[in-house]
């Protein structure tokens, strides 16, 4: 049983809590599973009747149940790797994503083409039954979540022995007791995400007319970030594991994003520089920024705290996606730049304010892996 | 990194600044009227005068469509100089000397800008094209065959603009059934900033030009065209194909080239004339970026052109014109890979300045400035009062410890 040096009454009271949360992280990661494999179904049966309103609906659906997937993943992270690989896994996720995205980006092209030779026609049938093939992989994914959940719930008997359903409920206004250095971390994520996902979302022609590249080069170096993330990602996790200190790499990661997009506003240097080192950046952003949640936030509210940060995530993104645009076709690209320097510069000031609160509080996110360590073998022992 | 930028914009400021003094320096008010020279009665035949009277000198554009489009700029240092034509001369086989200004030898500095002919060709196999082999072209409109409207009523004293709107009248293919093509001319008082895309930023010595396709019907599923203009510098002058990179698209919105042909400086220190437009074209007439065409200028062809007749610059530079003046021709294509805006809409329109002087640049609005100056500035203070503030904590505590002995 995990936390031995608590009295007998407290440890059971987590073994329960403990036990209530698994329970709730099997079944919802199963449901959205299950939910996102069937709403790619809605979706491409969608496309192969014309019917432009059933897609629109099984993707307004597919956002409820894919985003909340991410949720159930990062708890699940938690329950299993706290206080051992957690940024290594962290890591691994994201370049497993990643590696999906790119593969997605160039196989489905190649895909549509080959039914279109197959049916011999472009239009709505040929791009139904190309997304029906795209769905295949969402039955794999349903596959290894029910695989998960076997998986947890033999660690679950050989662990700890289930008891009965005592223990405290889940609650949604936990929200309020999130601390000061889980709210920054918020805002370090929001503004951060805002100021990459949209820029390389209208990226492409920014290329091609400031850089004068042609139309696949921009298409390249677009991805590079994403082709970049994926075998990087893993690299810094376990980096960032064997030396901790996670406030400086988030620090490092936004500054480095940050002269990215200087350089690609104010200068006509090579993009690509610019780009490896956003591709660079963002990496090591994510294997240190996600795993910081874990040590604010109490294991119970953990789910709630991974599921705020990442529905606000999206909000952000949202609502910057649209305005990004509307910048763009009235200003243009100097001006898109800039606004999202300034995001970035947001994100830069949460991260020295974050940085300061918990130096002065005491906390814990900056220490170096060796004290953690040193800290759990001292717990451990007495 | 952050302190190469923190140098460059106290730069930029700087030039920002500098560039409107010299801009408001060249670009004082001139008295700006628009004439349509009544001559004959052939509609086709429409002269517009443009005069921009000036301290101690006057701009004289004189537009017209009689043979190619053309238009003559001329600088006097004179603050009476008069624009004289001969009808007769003018529409007969040898105009050679029917268009002079007077007093004569007022005229320091002449240029003209004709614009021959527009080519169509099929931009599906673009690559062919760029490589010089099989050129999938149709056969070329030739404006000087075109037949005008009278520019007279459309001739705005207020707004300062005028349009020449054309139809081909041998029209083989029947593609000007419903279409025509126009040069929308609008003149200059003052310096300043044009309200529609592109926005160029213009002096008071220059004049803006709009080439407009309405509805021309194309000839092949992705059509592409290409406009061929012809400068003409005289004395032995040249003009230069110069592309000039900017970082700001903020008046043009994701284009960052200004394309200009300046003539090159000469002895006698009499500023140079510039033709320059932002390398795009937009698909409507509320242009917006939705609607861009792509805009390319192919190189500048100097060897051994002839300017093709009938046009007022041979009735202005006479006989010398094959001689003492330089030609050169540039082809301007619009369209790219990027679909078939013109086919959708039916509607392109790309607008060129001309003038004398300098030719004008941009320059970064303040709102820009000051936000670099507040979001870049803002964590670097941040991180200089935090520390400060936990260097004092930190003496705070050490200064309270008292030592046991």
């Amino acid at each position: 049983c995990p936390d031995s040096s608590l009295l007998p009454e407290t440890c059971t009271a987590l073994k329960h809590r403990a036990h209530r949360v698994r329970i709730w992280v099997v079944k919802i990661c199963s449901v959205f599973c299950l939910n996102v494999t069937i709403l790619q179904v809605i979706f491409a049966t969608g496309a192969l009747f014309n019917a432009f309103w059933l897609m629109e609906a099984g993707r307004f659906v597919f956002g409820i149940g894919g985003e909340s997937l991410a949720v159930a993943q990062n708890a699940y992270a938690v329950s299993w790797f706290k206080g051992k690989e957690l940024n290594l896994v962290f890591g691994l996720q994201l370049s497993m994503a990643r590696i999906g995205s790119t593969v997605n980006m160039n196989i489905m092209g190649w895909i549509y083409s080959r039914v279109q030779d197959l049916l011999g026609s472009t239009g709505h049938s040929t791009l139904g039954f190309t997304l029906m093939i795209g769905g295949v992989t969402c039955i794999f994914s349903l596959i290894c979540a029910l695989i998960l959940a076997y998986l947890d719930k033999r660690a679950e008997k050989i662990l700890c022995k289930e008891q009965g359903k005592t223990g405290e409920v889940i609650k949604l206004t936990d929200v309020k007791d999130f601390s000061l250095s889980l709210w920054l971390i918020f805002i370090i994520c929001v503004c951060y995400y805002a100021a990459v996902f949209p820029f390389i979302g209208l990226g492409k022609v920014f290329f091609i007319e400031k850089f004068k590249f042609s139309s696949q080069e921009a298409s390249a170096i677009n991805s590079i970030v994403y082709i970049i993330s994926a075998p990087m990602s893993p690299v810094f996790g376990f980096l960032v594991d064997k030396l901790g200190r996670n406030i400086i790499w988030v620090m490092f990661a936004v500054v480095a994003t940050l002269a990215s997009h200087v350089m690609l506003a104010f200068t006509f240097w090579n993009p690509w520089i610019a780009m490896c080192m956003l591709g660079v950046a963002y990496s090591l952003l994510a294997c240190a920024l996600w795993p910081m949640v874990a040590f604010v936030v109490p294991e119970h509210q953990l789910g709630t705290a991974y599921g705020f940060m990442q529905s606000i995530q999206n909000l952000g993104l949202a609502i910057i996606a649209i305005a990004a645009g509307t910048i763009l076709d009235s200003r243009g690209y100097l001006f898109l730049e800039v606004f999202f320097s300034a995001c970035i510069c947001l994100s830069l000031i949460a991260v020295v304010m974050l940085y300061f609160v918990n130096h002065l509080t005491g906390g814990d996110l900056n220490w170096s892996a060796k004290k953690r360590e040193k800290l759990q073998k001292l717990a451990a022992a007495e | 990194m952050l302190e190469g930028s923190r140098l460059l914009l106290p730069g930029l400021w700087l030039l920002a600044s500098v560039s409107c003094l010299l801009g408001d320096a060249a670009g004082y008010r001139r008295k700006v009227t628009l004439q349509s020279i009544p001559g004959s009665n052939s509609s086709s035949a429409n002269l517009l005068h443009v005069r921009a009277v000036g301290r101690n000198n006057t701009l004289h554009y004189v537009w017209s469509s009689i043979g190619a489009p053309t238009v003559l700029l001329l600088y006097t240092r004179s603050e009476s100089s008069a624009l004289r034509v001969n009808w007769t001369k003018l529409l007969s086989a040898s105009p050679a000397g029917a268009i002079w200004v007077e007093p004569p030898g007022s005229v320091v500095y002449s240029t003209a800008v004709v614009f021959t002919k527009v080519f169509e060709y099929n931009g599906a196999n673009v690559s062919a094209l760029s490589k010089g082999q099989e050129e999938p072209f149709y056969p070329p409109y030739d404006l000087a065959g075109f037949s005008w409207q009278s520019v007279n009523h459309t001739v705005n004293q207020t707004a300062l603009t005028a349009k020449f709107q054309g139809v081909d009248t041998s029209d083989p293919g029947g593609a000007f059934h419903n279409g025509t093509i126009s040069f929308q001319v609008t003149a200059y008082e003052q310096g300043g900033r044009d309200g529609p895309l592109p926005r160029l930023l213009h002096t008071a010595n220059s004049s803006k030009v709009e080439f407009i396709m309405d509805n021309v019907a194309p000839r092949g599923n992705s059509s592409r065209f290409m406009l061929e203009v012809v400068t003409v510098e005289e004395k032995g002058g040249h003009k230069r194909l110069q592309s000039v990179r900017s970082i700001d698209d903020e008046y043009t919105p994701t284009i960052f080239e200004m394309a200009q042909l300046v003539s090159e400086p000469r002895n006698d220190s009499i500023g140079p004339s510039f033709f320059q437009w932002k390398t795009t074209a937009y698909g409507s007439r509320e242009a917006s970026r939705e609607n861009a065409i792509r805009c390319r200028y192919h190189p500048l062809q100097t060897a051994n052109w002839t300017l093709p007749g009938p046009s007022i610059a041979h009735a202005y530079f006479g006989e010398g014109l094959g001689r003492s003046h330089h030609i050169a021709a540039i082809n301007i294509s619009f369209g790219g890979e990027d679909g078939e805006v013109y086919a959708e809409k039916g509607y392109l329109s790309w607008s060129a300045l001309l003038g004398f002087g300098t030719p004008p640049k941009d320059a970064f609005s303040p709102l820009v400035m000051a936000i670099v100056v507040v979001a870049l500035g803002t964590p670097v203070v941040l991180l200089l009062a935090g520390s400060l503030v936990v260097l004092f904590a930190r003496r705070k505590r050490h200064s309270q410890y008292e030592p046991i002995n």
